[in-house]
């Protein structure tokens, strides 16, 4: 051992790990977006990612049905039943339909987003290996437009936002991180605001929390929660998701409650990056 | 290792190369299975790496340890150069070990490995959600890394049959001559 010590060999295999370590610090001062050399690997192995991605998804919705019978037919009761209450609601619809496309007129859905610039839509190539917050990496990157920070949607509702962008590949973070805070609002109520911050527990079932909401607030289980959008990360009033419970948070002095969000991030397909809106916080080189 | 004759040459230099092209394609295929579905999955490429070093140089074996941890870096979303340092690390410890103290026998690459992974695992849980003060972060720890520790065991056993299935069959033999022998046993 004293003689390998001594040797050029473990002077050489020193030098390596320093190198190695000097590209790790190096990456830390990157800010935002991949190494030349992170970038080129993502490009090269994106086609052979997608392709036993997709075939890996269908493996594990095949065994999905099989383990989750059980659970799956009694979904499927509940959902019978909601469906009954749902129908009777539709025929309450039908009667407001016609109101508001009288509204529509005046506020089409174009017209209330046309502050947004969107990306393409994006595929989701993978979910993150072993991650409890379902990060995961979409197909589009610099090329696109696409910048770190920028907020990721789907039609339904909020799913996160750009944290690694490399020139073809994208990194996103999911609203189930406790990494990434949403200032909300619930859509019945203006007044009632909390934060939306990941929660492991919550993660566990696909659900984020919101916290930091007064004991004086008026929000009911399956309100709506939406973007407060006075942070300049996320635009004003898109869909989160739906407050199951509100109780009190450990100290006692504010609410918290499990958010199911209105997409479905633990299986997503394809997002939309929104690169631009209104009021939008400049980034600071 | 003597080489007497160019055909001896050629063998060893067509099995030398057919022998680093396997390995980096289990690798290839290790960070495929690694970035698909989202189920949890071993760190297959920590048991790749080491059952390379087990049986190959230090240079071969830092390097190949170097590209499965950038792999891993990339795979996971940690940070670039955070697991190359560590599997690299790793595979000159093993080498080394191999070379100097241990015999390459399963049981010891199997105790090996599954210290490595679990410094791996617990170094993960440490720096990137412990070290945040989570609410309720032991979660991540039961329910996470002992599981991707124990997954990581379990498939370094077929790593390690494979990567030995490999050796069998591409890893030069030392040739002696019959003097040799003679000499060597007389010593």
């Amino acid at each position: 051992m004293r003689d390998f010590i001594k040797s050029t060999r473990f002077k050489v295999l020193l030098a390596f790990l320093a190198f190695l370590i000097g590209i790790m610090i190096y990456a830390v001062t990157k800010g935002g977006y991949s190494l030349s050399g992170a970038s080129f690997i993502q490009t090269i192995t994106k086609p052979f990612r997608s392709a036993s991605n997709s075939i890996g998804m269908k493996i594990e919705g095949n065994l999905d049905k099989v383990t989750k019978a059980d659970e799956y037919y009694e979904e499927n009761k509940r959902l019978k039943v909601q469906i009954g209450e749902l129908n009777k609601q539709l025929t309450e619809y039908d009667a407001l339909k016609a109101e508001v496309e009288e509204l529509r007129k005046f506020v089409s859905i174009k017209e209330e987003h046309e502050d947004y610039v969107l990306s393409v839509p994006c595929s989701v190539i993978g979910y993150t290996t072993n991650d409890p917050f379902r990060s995961f990496t979409i197909d589009k990157g610099k090329a696109d437009g696409i910048k770190p920070n920028c907020p990721v949607a789907t039609a339904e509702g909020l799913v996160g936002i750009t944290v690694e962008v490399s020139e073809n590949v994208t990194t996103v973070r999911t609203i189930l991180s406790p990494d990434l805070s949403v200032a909300a609002v619930c859509s019945a109520s203006l007044a009632d605001s909390g934060i939306i911050e990941g929660d492991i527990i919550a993660a566990e079932e696909g659900c984020t929390k919101i916290s930091h909401v007064t004991t004086e607030n008026k929000i009911k289980p399956g309100s709506m929660m939406i973007t407060a959008g006075n942070s300049g990360l996320f635009p004003k009033d898109y869909p989160i998701g739906i407050v199951r419970e509100m109780e009190y948070d450990v100290s006692g002095l504010s609410m918290c409650s499990v958010i199911e969000p209105c997409a479905d991030i633990t299986r997503l397909t394809s997002v939309i990056v929104i690169t631009d809106f209104t009021g939008k916080k400049e980034e600071s080189e | 290792m003597r080489l007497r004759t160019t055909r001896e040459q050629r063998i060893l230099y067509i099995k030398t190369v057919l022998r680093w092209f396997i390995y980096y394609l289990l690798i290839f295929i290790g960070y495929i299975y690694m970035t698909t579905g989202t189920w949890l999955k071993p760190v297959i490429l920590l048991p790749i790496a080491l059952a390379i070093a087990v049986d190959n140089n230090q240079y071969g074996s830092v390097f190949t340890g170097a590209i499965c941890g950038f792999l891993v870096d990339i795979a996971c979303e940690k940070l670039f150069g955070y697991n190359a340092v560590i599997i690299a690390f790793f595979c000159i410890v093993i080498s080394l070990l191999h070379e100097l103290y241990l015999r390459n026998k399963f049981a010891n690459y199997i105790l090996i490995t599954a210290a490595s992974s679990f410094l791996q695992c617990w170094l993960d849980y440490k720096f990137y959600y412990q070290m945040w003060n989570y609410d309720n972060v032991q979660r991540i720890f039961t329910r996470y890394t002992l599981k991707i520790w124990l997954y990581t065991v379990i498939s370094s056993v077929i790593v390690y049959l494979l990567i030995r299935l490999v050796n069998r069959f591409f890893m030069p033999k030392n040739h002696l001559s019959i003097e040799e022998v003679i000499t060597t046993k007389s010593q």
